[in-house]
């Protein structure tokens, strides 16, 4: 957190007798790395001057910097409603939320320092991490490209920007991306962006290459654990993906990927508690997201909760009519409720949207699934 | 009712998640009084799911067996009461005891090895149709690099307690598989759940203390469940595939998109036709009657059977309602269990 103590001293001049002692008090101890005492000290001088926005500013900083990240957003907030637009506390409660993987929340106070600060290069790069990481590729593609020029060459813009156009299936822009990174020598991002490049095209045993390379350069680079996992997960190594996950909340507990495939191994596991703790993170850095609410509706399905399963599944169908995994598990729900037409029709349904899906596939034909009946006599 | 019904999932799931580390109850203590059932067990296919490499039908009655695969070739021969398998590249080669023999082997049989504490799928599988080795399924289109993993497909211990959990009794303990307690095949308690409680209690003539739940009174929707969770249920295929010929094998999946399935009629349930107690596939001639308990004039016409009656014949319906399909590279022809009007021509149905 950006500490702000140095700017509020100087407002202490206005305040006299035993409040501006004590808040005298409690800047020095934060000063001097004696934070509880700091924090006693802010909260002391806030019972008696609840009003004051730089003390309960500095008693977020306060708290943030012991990792109450939660108790500092509060603080921050209450500082913000009676100073609104102060832009050092809003940074700091971006960074808060940030922290906390409330990356919606962060992403929207960034938004608004991005727009009074254009050249403030941090915010830009925070507000273009926290669009990646929650998956609003073409948010971030909208904020960077015009940003991406040849004139204008930064590695850290051509790494977010490259990542998120591959993600978004944008390969030939996300390649060229890549190249420029590529021309600068070999580097972890160069490979992360290459693997996953090789993942949107379904070669996993190459991105497995680059993903071990750029963990190999770098194990702390931000989701490059996440990324190895899921190739490790999807050629069937599911014990070495569930190792992967771990290493990247190490890293990031906020990540979302990492708890997502930690959270369906956990269910394939059948250790539902474990499995609802991390889809819940994945949720909370992800609000709404139907992948993980689609894995805590098989949770209450297996569970049992079929009622429960049933309002969860018909939600996420609402919301994605195409979601083909949560027709499956809704035909199975509606058949325990003996629901049989239900259960009948959704089961259509899948195998429609199964068809439609194979039809897409490259060479498809017009009877792609195994050609003429061969009939034994 | 409802009760009842949790119960019964709540079994399912007791028997998914297995993990009794008691010794499995033989079948003769079973067949002390469910002797009907009992008798023919042993020598089902069931039963027969699962042998150690030395104990293989198939690997004793081959004393060796070859096969090439470009630049390696492949060995299994019989030393000493056990079968060896050997990869070579040139001068170079590996060696490993064939651990287990997965498969009765009417099909083929593939096998597990380990080589540093580590489990590997055999590349190459046993195929009884050609009586020889040739590419386990899958391992075709893999291009391997060095001797270990020619050997065959590297195998985490989840996959690993999976098959175990399908071809063998009281094996594993969530993802680890239990040797010590474990029985090769599928026995009594692998589908009826723990038996020790119940035979104690019958022991003490307190049978209704300890009562199994009756597997019998699933409906056709329960009975695929349980069977699906190592014959794959209509879930997991429709998820997570396999779309096309491949998923053949898969029955619960094929019957269930059949037009007459019907998830409460217990006339198209899996033990309609199939005794699992006995010997799988019977002569074409058995199921006729099978399929007449909707399809015929005196059918009771209740659930889904608006039950037609066939116009070509009353015999043989299998041979013609349900075609047989060969995977490629499984030198097995399987029946289609989506039962259908299967026109000349026409597409395989996913």
């Amino acid at each position: 957190m950006l500490p702000l103590i140095s700017f509020f001293a100087a407002c202490l001049l206005g305040w006299s007798g035993q409040s501006e002692d004590i808040l005298k008090r409690a800047i020095e101890a934060h000063q001097s790395g004696d934070i509880a005492g700091a924090i006693a000290g802010y909260r002391e001088f806030l019972k008696l001057q609840p009003g004051n926005p730089e003390a309960r500013s500095n008693l977020g900083a306060a708290l943030a910097s012991q990792g109450q990240y939660e108790d500092a957003i509060v603080e921050y907030e209450k500082a913000l409603k009676i100073a609104p637009g102060n832009p050092g506390v809003s940074l700091n409660l971006a960074l808060a939320y940030y922290k906390t993987g409330n990356l919606g929340k962060a992403a929207v106070v960034f938004e608004d320092l991005h727009a009074k600060q254009p050249g403030n290069n941090q915010v830009l790069l925070l507000l273009a991490d926290c669009l990646l990481q929650s998956g609003e590729y073409q948010k971030l593609i909208a904020l960077l490209t015009p940003l991406n020029t040849d004139a204008g060459h930064d590695l850290a813009i051509d790494y977010l920007l490259g990542s998120a156009l591959i993600r978004d299936k944008q390969l030939e822009r996300g390649q060229r991306l890549l190249d420029k990174i590529l021309r600068n020598g070999e580097s972890p991002e160069g490979h992360l962006m290459m693997g996953t490049a090789k993942i949107s095209v379904g070669d996993y045993p190459g991105a497995m290459e680059d993903f071990r390379r750029a963990v190999e350069l770098n194990p702390k680079l931000p989701s490059a654990n996440a990324w190895y996992g899921q190739a490790q997960m999807a050629t069937g190594d599911t014990g070495a993906a569930a190792k992967s996950f771990l290493a990247e909340l190490q890293n990031n507990p906020n990540d979302y990927d990492a708890n997502l495939n930690l959270g369906v191994l956990a269910r394939r596991d059948q250790d539902y508690d474990q499995a609802t703790r991390y889809l819940n993170r994945a949720q909370h850095v992800r609000p709404g997201d139907l992948r993980a609410r689609y894995q805590m509706a098989t949770i209450e399905l297996a569970r049992g909760k079929v009622e429960d399963a049933r309002r969860s599944l018909e939600g996420i169908i609402q919301e994605s009519p195409n979601f083909t995994e949560a027709h499956v598990s809704l035909a199975t729900v509606y058949y325990r409720l003996k629901r049989k037409q239900d259960g009948d029709r959704e089961r259509a349904l899948v195998l429609k949207l199964n068809a439609e899906e194979q039809a897409k596939q490259p060479g498809a034909q017009p009877a792609p699934n195994g050609g003429p009946e061969k009939k034994i006599p | 009712m409802k009760r009842a019904r949790r119960a019964l999932f709540a079994f399912i799931a007791l028997v998914f998640a297995s993990g009794a580390a008691a010794e499995v109850t033989p079948v003769a203590v079973c067949a002390g009084c469910h002797r009907e059932q009992s008798q023919g067990q042993p020598d089902s296919n069931m039963a027969k799911a699962l042998s150690s490499g030395a104990d293989s039908s198939i690997l004793k009655q081959h004393a060796r067996l070859t096969f090439n695969a470009g630049r390696f070739s492949y060995e299994i021969v019989r030393v000493g009461g056990r079968s060896l398998y050997t990869v070579r590249e040139g001068e170079e080669k590996l060696t490993v005891p064939v651990a287990w023999a997965f498969g009765l082997g009417s099909a083929g049989q593939t096998f597990l090895l380990t080589l540093n504490g580590k489990w590997y799928e055999s590349r190459v599988s046993y195929y009884k149709a050609i009586d020889d080795l040739d590419y386990t399924l899958g391992a075709r289109g893999l291009a391997p690099h060095t001797l270990t993993e020619a050997l065959g497909r590297e195998t985490g211990n989840p996959e690993v307690a999976q098959c175990f959990g399908c071809h063998s009794t009281n094996s594993v303990q969530g993802i680890v598989v239990d040797f010590e307690h474990m029985t090769p095949g599928i026995l009594c308690e692998s589908c009826h759940g723990p038996a020790a409680k119940h035979v104690a209690a019958i022991k003490t003539g307190d049978a209704k203390t300890a009562e199994l739940p009756r597997l019998g009174k699933l409906s056709a929707e329960e009975m695929f469940e349980f069977c699906g969770r190592c014959h794959r249920t209509w879930a997991t295929i429709a998820s997570q595939g396999p779309l096309g010929v491949e998923n053949v094998r898969f029955q619960p999946y094929r019957l269930t998109n059949a037009k007459c399935y019907d998830a409460y009629d217990q006339r198209i349930s899996c033990v309609a036709c199939h005794d699992p107690h006995s010997h799988g596939q019977q002569p074409s001639a058995f199921y006729d009657s099978k399929c007449a308990r909707c399809h015929s004039a005196g059918a009771n016409a209740s659930g889904n059977a608006k039950a037609q009656l066939c116009p070509v014949s009353e015999k043989d319906c299998v041979s013609c309602h349900m075609p047989r399909y060969e995977i490629p590279g499984a030198h097995h022809m399987f029946t289609d269990h989506q039962i259908r009007i299967a026109r000349a021509g026409s597409p395989y149905p996913n």
